[in-house]
C-alpha cells in the first residue's frame, strides 16, 4: 500500500492481528484532561455528543496519542476505526473553541480553553505521527476473508494511513490459507492512501466544485456529508474529515459524485452570505 | 426543568448522569471520584433554562444538533 513514499517514519510501528497483551484502560493525562475539559466549565456537558456519541475511546485511542513506540491491534478495521475516533475528536474538540461553544460552554473564563487547545495540538501531533507509522499485519490470530482485507484496508486508507501491499501479500501465505488470487491482490495493490488534499474549482460564478483525488473511491460505498467547514467521508462508520477552503462556508453544499479516482462536491453560492457586485 | 435535563432523572450523581446519557461506563474510570460524584441537584438548579441534552441548541420552538453532520446526495459514476 499503498503508494506511501519511502521516507515513512520510522519512530512508531504498529502491528495488526495481533491480540492485544494488555486491555489498557490506562487513559493518557491528555485523555483525562479532555474529559476535564469537557466537565469543568459547565459542570457537566457533552457539547459534541453528534461525533462522540459513537466513540468507544477504550479501543486503541488511548494507545494513539501515548508515546508508546509499538503498538498492537487485533486487526485492521479496529485500528481504523481508532484513528477515525482520534479524527473524530479532533473535529470535535474544534468545535468547542469555535466562538459559539466558547461561550456556550463558559470557555474563556478559566484555563479550560488553554488546555482545549492542548489536547488539540496533542491529537494533531498523534495523527501525524500515527500516519507516517510503519504498520505491519499478520493473520495469526485474525483472518478476515479476502474481501474483508481490503475493505478493512481501504477504510484504513481513508484514514490516512499506509501499509506496504507487498507485506501483506506475504504475510498472507503464511495463514495457512487458501493463496490469494490475482485478483485480490491486485485489488490489495490498488488500494491507495487518501492524502486528504483537495482543490476548489471555479465552475461558474455561482458554483464550485471541489475535488478531492483517492485513486479507487468509486469502488467504495463512501459516504459523503459537510460538516461545518469539514468534508465528512465515511466508510462503513470509518470517517475521515478533510478541511474545506474558506470560501466553502459562505456556499451551499449541493451533491456530491464519485468517480474512480476522485470525490467531487459541488457547491454553490449562497448571494445572502457572499453578495457579489 | 426543560426537556433537555430529561436524561437526568433518575440520576443523581455526574457519573450516572453521563452513562444514561449514553457514555460507555469506562468514563467514570477515567474521571476523578469528586467529579464522577458530583450531585447533579445544584448544577441543574444553577443551570436553570440552560438546555443540557448534548449537543443540542434551541433555536427558537426548534431544535438541531450543532455538530449534526449533512450527507449530501451522491451520483456515482
Amino acid at each position: 500500500m499503498w503508494n506511501r513514499a519511502p521516507d515513512v517514519s520510522p519512530n512508531l510501528r504498529i502491528d495488526c492481528g495481533v491480540e492485544r497483551r494488555i486491555n489498557s484502560r490506562t487513559s493518557p493525562k491528555f485523555v483525562s484532561g479532555f474529559f476535564e475539559t469537557l466537565v469543568a466549565p459547565f459542570g457537566f456537558s457533552l457539547p459534541t455528543q453528534g461525533l462522540l456519541g459513537s466513540l468507544n475511546l477504550t479501543q486503541g485511542v488511548y494507545d494513539l496519542i501515548s508515546e508508546h513506540k509499538r503498538l498492537q491491534f487485533a486487526s485492521v478495521t479496529q485500528l481504523a476505526r481508532a484513528v477515525s475516533d482520534l479524527d473524530s475528536l479532533k473535529i470535535a474538540l474544534l468545535q468547542m473553541d469555535s466562538e459559539e461553544f466558547a461561550i456556550w460552554c463558559g470557555l474563556g473564563k478559566n484555563n479550560s480553553r488553554l488546555g482545549l487547545l492542548t489536547l488539540i495540538r496533542e491529537i494533531d501531533q498523534a495523527l501525524v505521527r500515527v500516519r507516517e507509522a510503519r504498520v505491519k499485519v499478520d493473520f495469526e490470530e485474525y483472518r478476515p476473508g479476502p474481501k474483508a482485507l481490503v475493505n478493512s484496508m481501504t477504510q484504513l486508507a481513508l484514514t490516512g494511513v499506509a501499509c506496504e501491499a507487498k507485506q501483506v501479500k506475504k504475510a498472507w501465505p503464511q495463514s495457512g490459507r487458501k493463496p490469494l488470487t490475482p485478483k485480490w491482490k491486485s485489488r490489495i495493490g490498488s488500494v491507495s492512501v487518501c492524502e486528504g488534499v483537495g482543490t476548489l474549482i471555479e465552475m461558474s460564478p455561482m458554483e464550485y466544485t471541489f475535488k478531492v483525488k483517492w485513486k479507487g473511491a468509486a469502488r467504495t460505498r463512501i459516504d459523503v456529508g459537510v460538516l461545518r467547514n469539514h468534508l465528512v467521508l465515511d466508510l462503513g462508520g470509518v470517517r475521515r474529515f478533510l478541511e474545506l477552503p474558506a470560501a466553502c462556508s459562505r456556499m451551499e453544499s449541493i451533491k456530491a459524485r464519485v468517480s474512480i479516482d476522485s470525490i467531487e462536491i459541488d457547491f454553490m453560492v449562497n448571494e445572502k452570505e457572499w453578495p457579489r457586485s | 426543568m426543560t426537556d433537555e435535563n430529561e436524561g437526568a432523572h433518575g440520576a443523581n450523581d455526574l457519573g450516572s448522569w453521563l452513562t444514561s446519557m449514553g457514555a460507555p461506563e469506562s468514563i467514570t474510570d477515567l474521571m476523578p471520584s469528586e467529579i464522577t460524584g458530583v450531585d447533579l441537584a445544584p448544577l441543574i438548579a444553577m443551570l436553570g433554562g440552560v438546555g443540557v441534552r448534548s449537543g443540542v441548541r434551541n433555536v427558537g420552538d426548534s431544535e438541531q444538533l450543532a455538530d449534526s453532520i449533512k450527507w449530501l446526495p451522491l451520483d456515482r459514476s
